[in-house]
């Protein structure tokens, strides 16, 4: 009888989760294998392309951006633009780094590893700056490291 | 199983022994197995006296309004912390539990007292090189974890292999008390609960480090500059073949002393052996894939093996451990229905709850079930976007690894220190306050560390200020979080306390109900 009742209790947990993984909001498995070099490369041309007067980079819509974590912060700050879809590509230079977006009811966390690149792909919804802070430990200063994605009007 | 039978026969049995008989359970104590079980759990206290203080180091710089420690300090205490406390601690506990099960439980001798001192000596001198490369040198703050690129000094890593490989040796000798003691026909049939439960857990342990050295191995040569570089996401693959089959390893042990505080202090077992012992070859059959969930926001896999692998394998463990929690109930509701309790709720009426024991046991299942259910929200897929490598982790592992493992090892040992060394526990009122105050400490700690996950406060983090641009909603749960730490840290020094004032002065006994008072009517 109680086996009968765990069963009940495990198949619920399943359907949830099937039901959940078809839902909106959905862990990104778009990756591919790369090198910190050859990475870095990519974040320097898209930056130079795309670089504006305020040190920041304004990703058109529709192109892909491109961010590098590194002891101890992220490059460069990117500016998108409320109501579009995109997609961020994403490595480290060195060690393992976290990636926690930080806003308004807004808490999102994947895993950096160097040497694989994985890309994120998110709608700006709200305009504002949100805050992005490393949550893997990188070294004695990854308390400090942070960096910023803003979303303009 | 012939060929068990005839394997240590052909070895030399010679040597003569001294023993006694239990006065608690009738079981015939040999003097070995007595001093190395002793031995490895006194090592197992210190060590989570060690653990303990640099928990509370840790937990006391992670609330804003207290901040105990400058960062350097912080990251060294919070490695020490995870060493001490979820690797000596646990693994010594369960050295002793395994000396305990393959010997005194089936009335043997431990196979051989020379590779249980060995194995003793290289864990005590493996676990001390760990612990002194972390305290003396900042740089080997590199987490429990050790993920490299990340490295530290090669003593960290060796002290990690020379630990493994006492660990290893343990093990053997448990296999070969085991096959003696049925050769000598000390025991006859299936194993008791216990034992059979043990050996699950040597079982998980034996995998778990052959991972262990798969991984560490690797990065002691890249840590020495003997291999150019270690490719993480293997490392983290097969170091957590290690690190998560290792938490079985504690749950299974955990639910052994639960069912050893069960049969001590109410005279009760599982209405249904045979229910207890499927549920124990669950966990073998389905806790190693279980550690795709470390991965479940990394890059490389494909998002089919994150559900089949942390999913759905994270689900399915909850089935024995749901088993077990029944059983463990049942058994008690069973046994003091027996003795004549009546109605729905009578026969909890019955226990003592002013009882350490029972206070034990209750708190460590009703702390490992919210651990049971963190885990499983944590390790769906989409779900852990939000919970990955946030204070919910920290939640989750403190309710399942110390709420459940520590305090039931915690009640346990309040029972087999003073059976093994025929010395009364110290004071039963303490060790009473003992485990409700350490229940709940961790009841609001944990539950505090959840909330703080969900609203995005990292892990493992010295402060969580970023320039006074994080929300305010971090404070709060981080200070509640701080108030639960320091008062499972007071409790857990009681613990200390108790185990150290019961080794020293507690008063001589050959009495069964003053050594294991009953917890029920």
């Amino acid at each position: 009888m109680w086996l009968v009742a765990v069963s009940v209790v495990a198949m619920t947990a399943f359907t949830i989760a099937w039901v959940a993984g078809f839902g909106d909001q959905n862990v990104p498995d778009n990756t591919y294998r790369t090198t910190p070099a050859a990475f870095q490369q990519q974040v320097d041309e898209f930056t130079q392309k795309y670089l504006g007067d305020d040190g920041k980079v304004h990703v058109p819509p529709g192109e892909d951006a491109y961010l590098m974590a590194q002891r101890y912060g992220f490059t460069p700050e990117l500016v998108l633009e409320a109501g579009n879809e995109y997609t961020i590509w994403m490595s480290s230079r060195d060690v393992l780094h976290g990636f926690s977006l930080i806003g308004d009811n807004l808490n999102l966390n994947l895993e950096i590893v160097p040497e694989h690149a994985l890309a994120l792909t998110l709608k700006a919804e709200k305009a504002g700056t949100y805050l992005v802070i490393c949550n893997e430990y990188c070294g004695l200063q990854h308390h400090l490291m942070r960096g910023h994605i803003i979303v303009e009007e | 199983m012939a060929y068990v039978e005839q394997l240590p026969r052909s070895l030399p049995r010679t040597r003569e022994e001294p023993s006694r008989i239990c006065c608690v359970t009738g079981l015939k104590v040999y003097a070995g197995a007595q001093a190395l079980t002793v031995a490895n759990a006194v090592a197992a206290v210190l060590a989570l006296a060690m653990g303990g203080i640099f928990g509370t180091l840790v937990g006391m710089t992670r609330a804003p309004g207290v901040e105990a420690l400058q960062p350097n300090a912080f990251y060294v205490a919070l490695t020490g912390h995870g060493v001490a406390a979820l690797i000596l601690w646990p693994v010594f506990f369960e050295v002793a539990a395994i000396v305990l099960a393959s010997s005194i439980l089936l009335n043997a001798r431990v196979f051989s007292m020379k590779m249980g001192w060995s194995a003793f000596f290289l864990m005590v001198s493996g676990g001390l090189m760990l612990v002194i490369a972390i305290v003396t040198d900042v740089r080997n703050a590199v987490m429990f974890t050790a993920y490299p690129p990340l490295v530290a000094n090669q003593i960290f890593y060796l002290g990690y292999l020379i630990f493994a490989v006492g660990v290893v040796l343990a093990l053997v000798n448990f296999a070969l008390s085991i096959a003696a003691a049925r050769a000598e026909g000390v025991y006859k049939g299936s194993l008791p609960l216990l034992t059979y439960g043990v050996a699950a857990a040597a079982i998980l342990a034996m995998l778990s480090l052959a991972s262990g050295l798969v991984a560490l191995i690797p990065a002691w040569l890249y840590a020495n500059g003997w291999i150019g570089a270690v490719e993480p996401i293997v490392y983290r693959t097969w170091f957590w073949g290690l690190g998560h089959t290792l938490q079985y390893v504690n749950v299974v042990a955990m639910v052994v002393a639960w069912y050893g505080i069960l049969a001590l202090t109410l005279r009760a077992g599982p209405v249904n052996q045979k229910f207890s012992r499927i549920a124990f070859v669950l966990y073998i059959v389905i806790s190693l894939p279980v550690l795709g969930h470390h991965f479940l926001v990394d890059p490389s896999l494909g998002n089919e093996v994150k559900i089949v692998g942390g999913s759905i394998m994270g689900f399915l463990l909850g089935v024995p451990s749901l088993m077990h929690g029944l059983a463990v109930m049942g058994g008690a509701e069973y046994e003091l229905r027996r003795r004549g309790a009546t109605g729905l709720f009578g026969w909890l009426k019955r226990l003592k709850w002013g009882h350490a024991g029972i206070a034990a046991l209750t708190g460590s299942l009703l702390i490992f079930a919210t651990g049971g259910w963190s885990g499983t929200v944590e390790t769906t897929l989409p779900l852990n976007l939000v919970t990955h490598n946030t204070m919910n982790v920290p939640g989750h592992l403190h309710q399942t690894v110390v709420g459940g493992m520590t305090l039931a090892f915690m009640g346990f040992a309040y029972y087999l220190l003073p059976m093994l060394i025929r010395r009364e526990l110290w004071s039963h009122r303490l060790a009473t306050i003992q485990a409700y105050g350490y229940t709940f400490g961790m009841l609001l700690m944990t539950s505090a560390q959840i909330w703080a996950g969900a609203v995005g406060v990292p892990r493992r983090t010295a402060e969580i200020g970023y320039g006074g641009e994080t929300p305010d909603s971090w404070q709060l749960p981080m200070d509640i979080a701080g108030a639960g730490v320091a008062i499972s840290g007071l409790a857990g020094g009681l613990f200390i306390v108790i185990m150290v004032m019961t080794l020293l002065r507690g008063k001589r006994s050959e009495d069964a109900a003053r050594l294991v008072p009953q917890g029920a009517a």
